[in-house]
């Protein structure tokens, strides 16, 4: 089973298990990590927003296909939000981790088949949590995505740490995608192109 | 966290005495087994050695949620899975207990409890293992050009010991459900369980 996943140049299909991180500025890498977990007919997605409030979140899947009953969201902007038809699960801290896993847990109780994560950003919640928590969190959390045969789709700007932070995140995923003004580098494995 | 003999050792705490015998009976080919009739006689049997305590909530005495914080205190990277009469929900996770399983318990699903627990140890100190590894590297490729990365045997040996370390955490739990997820992730963040040492296992 796989994944097709657009927004990175030339389409691209990820293996179902398969997580991949994108990095570049966060104006870009925002737009293409919403193309990426936009829904096909037969999926739901999963947003963990730090960055963008539920209801831009919704917005932006919505107008990229996705009907409101293939969506939740956890958000962890502490703004309000009402989104009608759309689970919305409210974190207190983007770095509140367990809260975080289980709010994912629950939002996919009843299991099921075909499921698109996202994870925006990693950079956000870099800020209330340290690097070896972080590290140790995405590779329990992208074990999950793999057992259940979902696709991870994370973003982070490099630009905001240190280039050993951004080495040690990277060996994490399965594949990267660097986005630039106009261009998309995808490198990895676990995809085909 | 294996034990002086290599066979992983598990306490068992429980008021019935023909439980702990049928019990003790399931598990005594595979484990060390250790039993108490209370949480005063659990705390007693309690040390380095255990990785996985059963644990009856409901017991004269001390309560198990009394044992449990105890427990945690004293030797906080053994697994706890409780045993219940009533079935719980995700609730069991963020009371700290690792796993749980409903009465009457089955021989089977025993077994798969542990083992799973005892898997769940192991992928939590490869994947610190991992952590080091990946920092190593990272720290590398940071200071140095990556041609001289190409020729150093150093860097080598590195990225051959991080494609092992995946292969082997991938063998400790191919497979992960959310209730575990969870209890990993809460973990992660309590610092609830052995720091790696350093040392090759």
């Amino acid at each position: 089973m796989t994944y097709r996943v657009g927004g990175l140049g030339e389409p691209a299909t990820f293996d179902s298990g398969a997580s991949l991180l994108i990095t570049g500025e966060s104006a870009l890498t925002k737009q293409r990590l919403f193309d990426a977990v936009a829904p096909e007919a037969n999926e739901r997605t999963v947003v963990i927003t730090a960055d963008s409030g539920a209801e831009t979140v919704v917005d932006e899947l919505e107008s990229r296909g996705a009907s409101r009953d293939q969506l939740g969201v956890i958000d962890c902007t502490s703004t309000e939000s009402d989104v009608e038809g759309v689970p919305v699960r409210q974190l207190n801290s983007p770095g509140d981790l367990t809260g975080l896993s289980l709010e994912f847990a629950k939002l996919l109780d009843d299991d099921p088949d075909r499921v698109r994560v996202g994870f925006s950003s990693i950079s956000t919640v870099l800020m209330y949590a340290e690097l070896r928590t972080m590290f140790r969190f995405l590779h329990v959390f992208t074990a999950r995505i793999r057992s259940g045969g979902m696709l991870g789709v994370f973003s982070m700007d490099p630009g905001m740490h240190e280039e050993q932070a951004v080495n040690t995140i990277r060996a994490v995923f399965d594949a990267e995608a660097r986005i630039g003004d106009d261009s998309a580098d995808l490198r990895g494995m676990r995809f085909a192109q | 966290m294996v034990s002086g003999d290599d066979r992983p050792t598990v306490l068992i705490v429980e008021d019935e005495r023909a439980l702990i015998e049928l019990y003790v009976r399931w598990l005594e080919d595979d484990y060390d087994v250790r039993t108490a009739d209370g949480g005063e006689a659990a705390l007693e049997q309690l040390d380095e050695e255990v990785d996985v305590v059963l644990l009856d909530r409901l017991m004269p005495g001390m309560s198990g949620d009394e044992v449990l914080s105890e427990l945690r205190s004293r030797v906080p990277e053994c697994k706890v899975a409780m045993v219940t009469a009533v079935e719980p929900d995700f609730d069991v996770i963020q009371m700290g207990f690792d796993d749980y399983l409903t009465k009457p318990v089955e021989r089977e699903e025993l077994l798969e409890t542990i083992s799973r627990l005892l898997s769940r140890s192991t992928f939590a100190s490869l994947e610190q293992e991992l952590y080091s590894l990946a920092a190593k590297q990272a720290a590398l490729r940071a200071s140095k050009p990556a041609e001289e990365l190409n020729d150093s045997e150093e860097f080598a040996d590195l990225e051959r010991r991080v494609a092992e370390l995946r292969e082997r955490i991938d063998d400790a739990l191919p497979s992960m459900e959310n209730d575990e997820f969870v209890a990993m992730v809460r973990d992660i963040e309590g610092g609830n369980e052995t720091e790696f040492d350093g040392s090759e296992r």
